[in-house]
């Protein structure tokens, strides 16, 4: 590297981070609107043109019931769709990464296509057969379709989180009496269960937060989702803005939990391998 | 005791096969039942021929011991979910190519009939091309942009984000824990005419280039092309920049140190070494922006004016306002037909592995 | 009874537990047919018993915070009261798989404006409501008795009334409109709004043409409204097509004039008194919802006590002192000036009790057919870009 060129790098640096920068800005400036008018204080029924800082919104959180009825459903719904999908999920991830087999290829390309297909076919493909079937929609035609997104995402994340997951423990268990059960549930289970965890919880944000497949298989079901958006061609109340930014506060505590569970595992793990040595 | 000994025999050579076909056929019936293919006594005959296939591989499995119990393992374990699949995304698609082609006598017919009805895709293709030009153009568009803003985002976390690394992952996916249509209302109020963004453009003196450039029209932001084109970059960001992540995670700094001494320059480094590493991500990443940017209506919806309808809004509103499912229908296949074919060319290129 | 038997004669099977579990067991294989299997778990639609409750599903934000509980009490009926229906055409969807098969749906009472009403009693999908047990329902404006769908008056009573006219922001027009012309004016290029519902948007540039709305029958009358109304679209006059949302629009800027109804832009003045609201000169639309019962319903009974509670002027005048929407009962101006303050200034507003030279030059549309109302309603999707 000679002199010259160092300025030149630290040029193409600073550009680098100053686009990082500007995206990061760019992420985060609808998060601010959101949250900045959960705090407004609206002379009328519309929340869009800020008129005065109030906390009456985050005092009544719940103040209108359609919505608070909306998220109750919405969590419901994600909490059935989240169970199944991660139980059907997990036995899919583990069947392709712990088992050679015929058919693994296919058996993957049909994994994905749910999750390569758009949404809106997703949703009205569905809907079209609970139609000319004759199904009525509701609780259970919406926590179908969530289970039928979350499963495919459930079994990919979770058979990448897996992948260099080392089987022979489970064997070695077995090879000192254990049945193969009691290899699983007592070796092989608790190591995966972070990644299990950690997809079960996304795949239940995928669903809280689902407005286009439900849109079309909820019939007169309203979710979250739809009750915002119900609510956006009449008056958006300022309660949306608090339960939003509740979300995602709730989500960001979780989150940051995650992290500081992990880096603290990760240096118990280090002190371990240093002991070791 | 030799019959019982040849039988194992026979069966243990291959489990695998037995369960393999197993599952595909209980599948396939599932549809078939589904999808209404067979109904009546035969759907109750195939039924129980399915269940019989089912309770042959419990057996093949208890009389084939250890071995052969290993081998069906993996099938019992994807049973479930791929059942699941069969019945509840198969299913629907054969239920919508049906659909496609049907049509209804009076207009609040409940359910159309099957009429091999080819007009609806004739005016879907006809009637709606210029929905379909903007959904794949304002994917595009956005596919593009999304490289543009998340490969920086994601470098820089990946190579200067330290021991903060996952903080600033998590950051980045921090504003997607809000609902996505409250994320888009948020933009009507950032883009309006007198809101935060506009003015700042008006301050610099930037809107005669904006114009120029057809990103402003008549000095207004919302409810132009570019405003659904933001909105769509900005809802897909993060599944541009997790995938690059996840690619550029695994270059060894030391490869690029080696890089740097052979190329010199860091620009070159980058060029030569990191970027080819970082494809596989880049690639996956087009995937996951492009497929759902291009059926997306919520954007469209809200950001966007009658001229930059996509074709989700006109699915949408053919299905659940128009009540013309058959037309729906067809509108759905021909996207999920271009949107499969180039998940197909893909897959070719890069393998599915890479996908997630 | 076999299976296929019990499916196809009954369209809400109830299975016993024990049923149910062998059914399940049968699942895996697919022995049952879906609808069989998901109703048996859902439990079906919302059958109602004859119970003392009622359900009514009104638009969003269109009644006062007292009379749902005053009711309640002086009734003991158990009322529900949500504000689910967003969008005429949208909750015809949704309703449309239950109704269709002739089940009925969770509410007793919905609120389709007037043309949507129609349909729902040509299709059946509503019952006659006992009048004699509504005395009240005499208080009934006269304008609003005997729509041409419902000769005798015994589908529905209309629960609010409104005007559509032009709504615009004075601080950016700079001027006063008058005319639906106002609205193709160049200098209010992309600063235009338009209403997704079509008789309102439609309605008004046919009346600019000179079309009366009780006389339109078929399409082909009103081509060139429709055709007036494309070449502005694409022109880039018109800014986008919305539901109420055009309120947002229109407070946030970003509409300089929109097609708009009455009762939203008094609520609108509250916060912005730039906001005017006018019926142009042309004349403007006017529409009701309505209250409907819900074929399959089993509380007419109840209904009829609410719709006999709110078209008593004492409860009807506490409602529009809230909504200000105008009132289908007489004598609610009244009413209001007796409530004192600032809501006897109500019994002023022009809005809510529009001069009889202003009644005038109200017109509203008759009932279509139903292949001309499938070409009007393709027509305007495609305008909206949908």
């Amino acid at each position: 590297m000679t002199a010259a060129q160092a300025p030149r790098q630290a040029m193409g640096r600073k550009i680098v981070n100053a686009i990082a920068s500007l995206g990061m800005l760019y992420l985060f400036a609808p998060i601010v609107v959101i949250v900045l008018f959960s705090f407004n204080q609206p002379k009328g029924k519309f929340n869009i043109v800020w008129q005065g800082f109030t906390l009456d919104n985050w005092r009544r959180p719940f103040a209108v019931p359609e919505l608070t009825d909306a998220l109750l459903v919405s969590l419901k719904v994600a909490f059935f769709s989240t169970l199944i999908a991660t139980i059907l999920g997990t036995m899919i991830a583990l069947a392709l990464s712990r088992y050679k087999f015929r058919g693994n290829g296919a058996i993957n390309l049909f994994l994905v296509l749910p999750l390569t297909s758009p949404e809106v076919v997703l949703g009205s493909s569905l809907a079209t057969l609970f139609i000319s079937r004759g199904v009525d929609f509701g609780y259970v035609t919406v926590v179908i379709a969530h289970v039928m997104f979350q499963v495919s995402f459930v079994a990919v994340t979770l058979r990448a989180r897996i992948r260099g997951f080392d089987w022979t423990l489970e064997q070695a268990a077995m090879d000192l009496g254990a049945s193969p059960q009691r290899a699983f549930w007592r070796i092989t289970f608790p190591l995966i269960l972070p990644g299990i965890t950690a997809a079960a919880l996304l795949s239940f944000a995928l669903s809280i937060d689902d407005f286009i497949i439900t849109f079309f298989n909820a019939g007169s079901l309203v979710t979250f989702p739809l009750q915002i958006f119900g609510a956006s061609r009449v008056a958006i109340p300022p309660q949306i803005n608090v339960l939003a930014t509740m979300l995602l506060l709730g989500s960001v505590l979780l989150m940051v939990g995650g992290v500081i569970l992990e880096s603290r595992k990760q240096r118990k793990t280090l002190a371990v391998t240093k002991t070791r040595k | 005791m030799t019959g019982v000994t040849s039988h194992r025999q026979r069966t243990v050579r291959r489990p695998e096969l037995v369960g393999l076909g197993v599952l595909a056929t209980v599948g396939v019936g599932l549809i078939a039942i589904a999808a209404e293919w067979i109904t009546g006594v035969g759907a109750t005959v195939i039924a129980i021929f399915l269940l019989a296939a089912l309770v042959s591989v419990v057996w093949t499995a208890f009389v084939g011991g250890l071995d052969a119990r290993r081998a069906l393992a993996p099938y019992g374990l994807l049973k479930p979910g791929m059942l699941w699949l069969c019945l509840f995304f198969i299913a629907p698609l054969w239920s919508m190519l049906e659909m496609s082609l049907s049509s209804k006598k009076s207009r609040f017919d409940f359910l159309p009939s099957f009429t091999w009805e080819w007009g609806n895709f004739q005016k879907a293709l006809t009637d709606f091309a210029p929905q379909f030009g903007r959904s794949f153009g304002y994917a595009a568009a956005a596919t593009l942009l999304t490289l543009a803003i998340g490969y920086p985002i994601a470098y820089v976390i990946a190579f200067r984000g330290g021991r903060f690394r996952s903080l600033l992952l998590g950051l980045v996916a921090v504003p997607f824990f809000t609902s996505y249509l409250i994320r888009t209302i948020a933009w009507q109020s950032l883009l309006s005419d007198r809101g935060p963004i506009v003015g700042t453009i008006d301050k610099l003196g930037l809107n005669a280039p904006l114009e120029w450039l057809h990103i402003m029209n008549n000095g207004r932001l919302m409810n132009t092309p570019a405003a659904v084109i933001g909105g769509l970059t900005y809802n897909f960001l993060p599944f541009m920049i997790l995938p690059i992540y996840v690619s550029l995670e695994k270059v060894d700094v030391k490869l690029v140190d080696a890089a740097m001494d052979l190329y010199s320059t860091v620009s070159q480094a980058f060029r030569r070494v990191v970027f080819p590493m970082s494809l596989p991500g880049v690639f996956a990443g087009s995937l996951l922006v492009f497929i759902p940017a291009a059926g997306d209506f919520v954007n469209a919806q809200f950001l966007g004016s009658p001229e930059t309808t996509m074709i989700g809004n006109s699915i949408q509103n053919q299905f659940l306002v128009q009540l013309n499912y058959p037309l729906a229908s067809a509108m759905s296949l021909v996207l999920m037909a271009v949107i499969t074919a180039s998940v197909l060319v893909y897959a070719r290129f890069m393998g599915t592995e890479d996908i997630a | 009874m076999s299976t296929r038997q019990k499916t196809s004669e009954s369209q809400s099977p109830r299975y016993s537990r024990r049923e149910f579990l062998i059914r399940s067991g049968v699942v895996g294989v697919g022995a049952v047919s879906l609808p069989a299997i998901l109703s048996a778990c859902g439990g079906g639609g919302g059958s109602s018993q004859a119970t003392n409750t009622l359900y009514f599903e009104n638009w969003p934000g269109y009644m006062d915070s007292e009379t749902v509980a005053l009711f309640k009490k002086e009734t003991g009926i158990d009322f529900t009261y949500t504000e689910k229906f967003n969008d005429n055409n949208e909750y015809f969807a949704k309703v449309q798989p239950l109704l269709a098969k002739g089940k009925t749906i969770k509410p007793d009472l919905v609120a389709p404006t007037y043309w949507m009403a129609a349909r729902w009693i040509q299709l059946g999908w509503a019952q006659k409501i006992e009048m004699e047990a509504i005395p009240n329902a005499k208080n009934l404006r006269k304008d609003l008795k005997s729509p041409s769908w419902d000769k005798n008056n015994e589908y529905q009573l209309p629960y609010q009334t409104g005007i559509a006219g032009i709504a615009y922001n004075a601080s950016i027009t700079g001027r006063e409109l008058k005319s639906v012309e106002d609205l193709f004016d160049p200098a209010f290029k992309g600063q235009i709004g338009m209403l997704t519902e079509m008789r309102d948007t439609v309605g008004l540039i046919a009346m600019a043409n000179g079309i009366k709305l009780s006389e339109i029958s078929s399409f082909d009358q009103v081509a060139s409204a429709f055709d007036k109304l494309e070449a502005a679209k694409k022109d880039g006059q018109i800014r986008s097509f919305t539901g109420n949302d055009y309120m947002d629009d229109l407070s946030a800027g970003n509409f300089a004039a929109c097609v708009a109804w009455s009762g939203d832009v008094l609520q609108l003045q509250a916060e912005n008194p730039d906001i005017k609201f006018v019926i142009p000169e042309e004349g403007g639309t006017s529409w009701y919802d309505t209250m409907l019962l819900v074929e399959g319903s089993q509380h007419g009974e109840q209904a009829a006590k609410w719709m006999d509670y709110i078209y008593d002027p004492v409860n009807a005048a506490r409602i529009t002192a809230t909504v200000q929407y105008i009132s289908p009962v007489d004598g609610v101006r009244d009413e209001l000036v007796k409530l004192g303050g600032e809501t006897a200034k109500l019994a002023e507003s022009p809005l809510l009790f529009p001069s009889d030279e202003e009644i005038a030059r109200l017109q509203s549309w008759g009932a279509l057919s139903e292949t001309e109302e499938a070409k009007f309603d393709e027509r305007f999707a495609t305008i909206i870009g949908a």
